[in-house]
């Protein structure tokens, strides 16, 4: 018999939630609901982080706590966690540390942006292995804190503040909510299969499930083509707050066991759709630098805490950060439907604008990439407008297999320049072969121009991109040739 | 122990990092309260034909849809010129210009209703850029004009001349608190309003005249706003009017809050400019004279263009001396949202424009534009008229100059980045120092006024309230400050209370970086009127008879909590016991204060006055990195130097001087408004107009004060800091264009307009390098 109410805790406290509730976000929940206005909303969209809150996840025996945008979290996402919001930090009266020396280091002026700030940087103070002992330095607040925009201060008083805390001092979720009966309670909720139902304001009805199996969520969503898939609804969020979409039918992944984890074994990475793309930047760290890189401004933390892979591949954007690098791995992807599963190359799922080979029961489960090897020089590009929590105007990805000086093999997929990722077969089949050097590659780039179909729209001009495909080849000529000078020193 | 000078937290610190400062969607709802929202034009320009909304009408919960005709006092309200109606009755002027407002139990059926309401209107040709406007013979109001000199003459005589043009882009104020409003009516018609404003006594004002009551039915409340940077000094007036109407019409409680894309598509922004130049000057760089010719994107309505371009013409000086001086300026009408303040002013470009002219004269004379600048600066008891007659006294920008070409290493650093730029084929480096001198006080001299009111309580703890709004830039926090050391009081004996028309009456807008200077200053009036009763009392409790003391009031002390005659400081009452004293014997201990700032003056026609009470003054260095491959750009680092005088708060300033830099460098390189050509905004959310990150901050970035204790126009020697820093932004993008200048050599012109965006950049780039091939460009073409 599925659960036919959410569980989660609030602040320390058990929460259950039936109904219409059930359906909205958990920034309209606190506002609205609860009269918990600390939680700020800005834009609706998860790219300000004033609305940021500390998401706990149970995580073998103990609850792992990261910030994430309460605006495009649904209350359905949060089965089984533990939600802290600023409210939560002080207690009994007594501020938390980062709260503390935000008022200490003049790090609010406006204070708009401030509970977001505050709950982020009081997330900070997580650490999987024990406590935190060394200060936090400027360099990782850059990252850290890149998914919360304040317009008042510049940030650096902030960031004085921040690193002013002496690790000693903050607590720990673990220790302002302790977590032992905790972790056992929402282990033991998040085992349950959960089926919600609500109605919306214009009466329709509104459904949850959350399954346990893959098995039976491909059977959910065979019912009907109105299912929406939800993983970290970090897209999905934005597009319902905006009133592009209104959801009715959810297929939730939250409770599915497994399939949330990062592997590497011999020179494949495999990750399962519903890693989250923190995950994945933790497991890729030293094995794929570029990747890594790219990950870092995929989208400030709270959004990497809350978005999958899974629905970032599914999602189909052109602009989709980790497109380009997918294609030129030659990356798998496994599918799972009703009648079991399949292995799909990725140049082969994406049909169109937006449009996959999904078919209606099937989800996807696996994503299978193989590493470069040490013949292989693999180069990832992102251009966007601001460097950090920018949607790209233009990304690439270029692989080149060298036999000496010689390139074996190249791939090339650019994204944001026609309707989905492309790989460039004209360009690839002119490098095969040639020596690898600037003039090949400006020809290359030349070549690679006539391969695209850019278009214009609000993050660049047309000619903008295909001046940017035409130089990418230089651009890796260059970063290469640096490399392996420095590499001969 | 005094506490001015001193970096105390902002007032409402715990407040905010608790997120328990409410903001005005965050104060409980009544039990009665509606939601309200609008309907805005489908269109930029067109006429409206008809309004269809039975639909929304019909739908449960949808208590009111109000249009035009429903408004029982004047549609129409303008700070400047009364020409901007609060709902369109049948001319559209710009896209989501609100036509219908919609009251609603809640905000799910509010939207519902908006969706459900359909405008049939007829679309016309909209004017939406500058060029279109100038050709279509669309203005606003008539050309002003700053000159001096003979311009022609220079022009004629000059060794070298340049002209050159160059746009200027808008700017979101992106306050984090979208324009909201809440209204409560009361008995007798009485309306309170509380309203995310910077100018509550012009919400009172239009609410008044849109109800068709009197100012005394009408309370506009504002405790703080989360960000105002301008964007709120006229434009809160739209939604704090549609609410105050649903709360009249209906009886009942009415709050309205924009979403961030709505804040963005229909409310004003910096204005966009075109500046036409032409310059004059030597072989050494000594300008002879220059003319600019500035256009400004105004939008639908004046709102506050044309003061706006008064300021942009009363700082296209900026630093510089320039003997032969004409620069005019025309606000351009155009459909889109009425542009509006947004910290500066107009300042930013009028500097943008001269700071353009200086970089290009030093490449055109193959010299450090920062040798230009020094060259041409303001002199001290010489060359230190300004083209509008002021003296520029107390100038403290050759010693800016000075201290901060030295401690930021500059020479150096100037050859360093040459041989990187003879050196790398992938990058291009660049190096710039700008400086900014900024006239504080409003140009419209009236406004330079404010009032306080202050009252003292029996347990000697004080109460204060000025015309000030709280904005986040610690205005209340310096005022508290004041107030504290003004009774020798501890700070926490001292509360800023919510600004309120109630209490402060005819105020000016907290704007023009003014805001301490005038409200600080009237609540130390009302400081010195309680004063005077309590010394008065207090002589006469400490001196005379058995003390054997002379009574003279002007010796009795405030101090540490303490009343007391100087003469025998051993013989005191505390602060709260004296006050209790006060109030048995019927002295007044509470005072309403008073400042209206002396000496300004300016005469329009005659282009000439004193208008601004002293300068505020400062410089920056930037060094950028910019990838020749992708145009991105990375500012390196940044070495600021300002002088505002003796803080009151350094904490405060600090954070006012870091902030608006980096505000100014969001202006100058990511920031972005992108329209259709229809007329819809673009960049609408964060998603896709993007203000600076905290890593866009300068990896170097060092921030030093002048010690000047000179400015005796202020109170405690204090300067106005809020808006003078966001010019030095302009330092990264002069940076950009010394980059870039290593490309284009003496004989091409730098065709970088601002926003220096990574498109931008590349833009200029690929159209330098296309033309030359001997430099070692990667994009040129092979030989």
């Amino acid at each position: 018999m599925a659960r036919a109410e959410l569980r989660f805790y609030l602040n320390g406290e058990p929460v259950h939630v039936a109904g219409d509730e059930a359906f909205l976000t958990l920034s309209e929940y606190l506002r609205q609901r609860r009269g918990m206005t600390g939680t700020k909303i800005v834009c609706s969209e998860g790219d300000c982080g004033a609305c940021s809150v500390i998401l706990g996840r149970p995580a073998g025996g103990t609850i792992r706590y990261e910030s994430i945008n309460s605006c495009i979290h649904f209350l359905h996402q949060l089965d089984a966690t533990h939600v802290v919001t600023v409210e939560g930090l002080s207690r009994n009266g007594a501020l938390h540390p980062v709260q503390q020396a935000m008022v200490a280091c003049h790090g609010s002026q406006c204070g708009f942006c401030t509970p977001g700030f505050v709950t982020t940087m009081a997330s900070l103070f997580e650490q999987d292995e024990g406590r935190r002992t060394q200060r936090l330095t400027e360099e990782e607040l850059r990252d850290a804190l890149s998914g919360n925009l304040c317009r008042c201060t510049g940030y650096v008083q902030i960031v004085e503040a921040a690193c002013s805390i002496d690790p000693a001092s903050a607590p720990r979720m673990g220790e302002l909510y302790p977590d032992k009966a905790m972790a056992a309670q929402l282990a033991e909720w998040s085992r349950d299969e959960v089926r919600v139902e609500g109605r919306d304001v214009e009466g329709n009805e509104l459904l949850a499930y959350l399954p346990r199996t893959w098995e039976a969520a491909a059977a959910f969503k065979a019912e009907s083509p109105e299912t929406l898939v939800v993983a970290g609804a970090t897209d999905l969020g934005v597009q319902r707050n905006k009133g592009r979409i209104a959801p009715r039918r959810i297929l939730g992944l939250a409770n599915i066991d497994g399939d949330d984890e990062v592997r590497i074994e011999d020179g494949v990475l495999t990750i399962g759709a519903r890693a989250t793309w923190t995950a994945v930047e933790r497991a890729i760290r030293t094995i794929l630098p570029d990747y890594h890189r790219i990950l870092l401004r995929f989208g400030g933390p709270q959004i990497r805490s809350a978005g999958t892979v899974g629905g970032n591949l599914v999602n189909a954007s052109p602009i989709a950060d980790s497109l380009p690098f997918h294609f030129v791995t030659e990356t798998e992807l496994e599918l799972v439907g009703t009648g079991g599963t399949r292995r799909v190359p990725i140049a082969d799922f994406y049909l169109g604008y937006r449009k996959t080979a999904l078919r209606p029961d099937e989800l996807l489960r696996r994503i299978v990439a193989r590493l470069p090897r040490g013949n292989e020089v693999l180069r990832l590009y992102k251009v966007s407008k601001r460097k950090n929590l920018d949607i790209s105007t233009f990304t690439a990805a270029i692989l080149v297999r060298l036999d000496g000086a010689r390139i074996a093999e190249a791939r090339v997929a650019l994204g944001g320049v026609g309707p989905v990722v492309l790989r460039l077969p004209r360009t690839e089949a002119f490098l095969h072969g040639r020596e690898i050097d600037e003039e090949t590659m400006r020809e290359a780039g030349r070549l690679a121009r006539g391969e695209i179909t850019p278009i214009t729209d609000v993050r660049g001009r047309a000619e903008y991109r295909a001046r940017l495909a035409e130089n990418i080849f230089v651009k890796f000529y260059h970063d290469v040739a640096a490399e392996h000078a420095h590499a001969a020193v | 122990m005094p506490v001015v000078g001193k970096p105390l937290p902002h007032e409402s610190a715990i407040g905010h990092a608790t997120g328990q400062a409410p903001y005005i969607e965050d104060l409980p709802p009544r039990a009665d309260e509606l939601w309200v929202d609008f309907v805005g034009s489908p269109c930029a320009r067109g006429v409206l034909e008809r309004i269809d909304a039975d639909a929304a009408r019909a739908l449960p919960g949808v208590v009111a849809v109000l249009t035009a005709a429903d408004i029982p006092g004047h549609n129409h309200w303008g700070g400047v010129v009364v020409d901007e109606p609060f709902l369109a009755a049948s001319e559209l002027a710009y896209v989501g210009q609100p036509v219908v407002a919609i009251a609603a139990v809640d905000r799910e059926t509010a939207l519902r209703a908006r969706r459900a309401i359909k405008l049939h209107v007829r679309e016309e040709q909209p004017v939406l850029t500058i060029e279109e406007a100038i050709a279509a013979g669309e203005f606003l109001g008539a050309e002003q004009r700053i000159a001096r000199g003979d311009f022609a003459a220079a022009w004629k005589s000059a060794p070298h001349r340049l002209e050159t043009t160059v746009t200027i882009g808008g700017q979101e104020q992106f306050c984090l608190e979208s324009q909201s409003a809440l209204a409560i009516p009361e008995e007798d018609g009485t309306i309170i309003v509380h309203s995310s404003t910077q100018n509550p006594t012009e919400i009172q004002a239009v609410v008044a005249e849109g109800l068709g009551v009197g100012m005394h039915r009408v309370v506009c409340i504002c405790r703080r706003m989360g960000g105002g940077f301008g964007g709120k000094e006229t434009q809160a007036a739209i939604p704090a009017f549609l609410v105050a109407l649903v709360a009249s019409r209906t009886g009942r409680a009415a709050r309205m809050v924009y979403t961030k894309d709505d804040d963005m598509k229909v409310t004003g922004k910096r204005h966009q400019y075109r500046a036409d130049i032409r310059a004059a000057f030597d072989e050494e760089g000594t300008i002879q004279g220059v003319e600019i010719r500035f256009h400004s994107n105004g939008g639908a309505f004046v709102d506050l263009s044309f003061a706006v371009m008064e300021r942009t013409l009363f700082h296209a000086d900026n630093g510089y001396f320039i003997p032969n001086f004409d620069v005019v300026g025309r606000v351009c009408r155009t459909n889109l949202p009425p542009n509006t303040a947004f910290r500066g002013f107009g300042g930013p470009q009028g500097v943008a424009a001269i700071e353009h002219t200086i970089q290009e004269i030093a490449r055109v004379l193959g010299r450090d534009a920062a040798d230009i600048r020094r060259r041409n600066c303001y002199g001290i008891g010489e060359r230190d008229i300004t083209p509008y007659g002021q003296r520029f006294v107390h100038n403290t920008l050759p010693e800016i100059y000075e201290r901060l070409l030295a401690s930021s290493d500059y020479a150096e650093r100037r050859r360093r980045v040459a041989a990187f730029n003879a050196e790398s084929r992938t990058h291009l480096r660049g190096l710039a120092i700008t400086p900014v001198k900024f006239g504080i006080a409003f140009t419209a001299t009236f406004l330079n006024q404010g009032n306080a009111l202050v009252n003292v309580y029996t347990d000697g703890t004080v109460q204060v309230s000025t015309g000030a709004t709280e904005m986040g830039q610690g205005v209340n926090t310096k005022i508290r400050q004041i107030v504290a050391d003004e009774f020798g009081l501890p700070i926490e004996a001292v509360r800023m209370m919510t600004t309120s028309t109630e209490k402060n009456i005819n105020t000016s807008p907290t704007a023009a970086s003014a805001g301490t200077d005038l409200n600080g200053l009237a609540a130390r009036d009302a400081c010195e009127k309680i004063l005077r009763e309590m010394r008065t009392f207090a002589a006469g409790i400490f001196t005379g008879g058995e003390t054997g003391l002379g009574t003279d009031p002007a010796l009795i002390r405030f101090r540490d909590g303490r009343v007391f005659d100087e003469r025998r400081p051993g013989n005191f009452l505390l602060f709260d016991q004296f006050a209790k004293r006060c109030r048995l014997n019927r002295v007044n201990i509470g005072a309403r204060g008073f400042y209206a700032t002396p000496n300004l003056h300016f005469d329009r026609a005659t282009g000439r006055g004193n208008p601004f009470n002293y300068f505020t003054c400062g410089a920056a260095v930037a060094e950028v990195l910019i990838d020749r491959l992708t145009g991105e750009l990375v500012v390196d680092r940044v070495d600021l130097l300002m002088d505002i005088g003796r803080m009151i708060n350094p904490g405060v300033d600090r954070g006012q001087v870091i902030g608006g830099f980096i505000q100014g460098l969001g202006w100058v390189t990511t920031e972005e408004l992108v329209y259709s050509p229809k007329g819809h905004l673009l960049s609408y959310s964060p998603t896709t107009y993007k203000i600076p990150g905290v890593d866009d901050v300068p990896r170097d970035f060092r921030v030093a004060f002048l010690d000047n204790a000179r400015n005796t126009h202020n109170i405690y020697a204090s300067k106005a800091v809020g808006e003078p820093p966001l010019l030095l932004g302009l330092c990264a993008w002069a940076a950009v264009k010394d980059a870039l200048a290593t490309v284009a050599g003496a004989a091409r012109a730098v065709p970088l307009n601002l926003p220096a965006t990574g498109e931008e950049i590349l833009r200029c780039l690929t159209a330098l390098e296309a033309h030359v091939t001997a430099l070692p460009g990667v994009l040129a073409p092979a030989k």
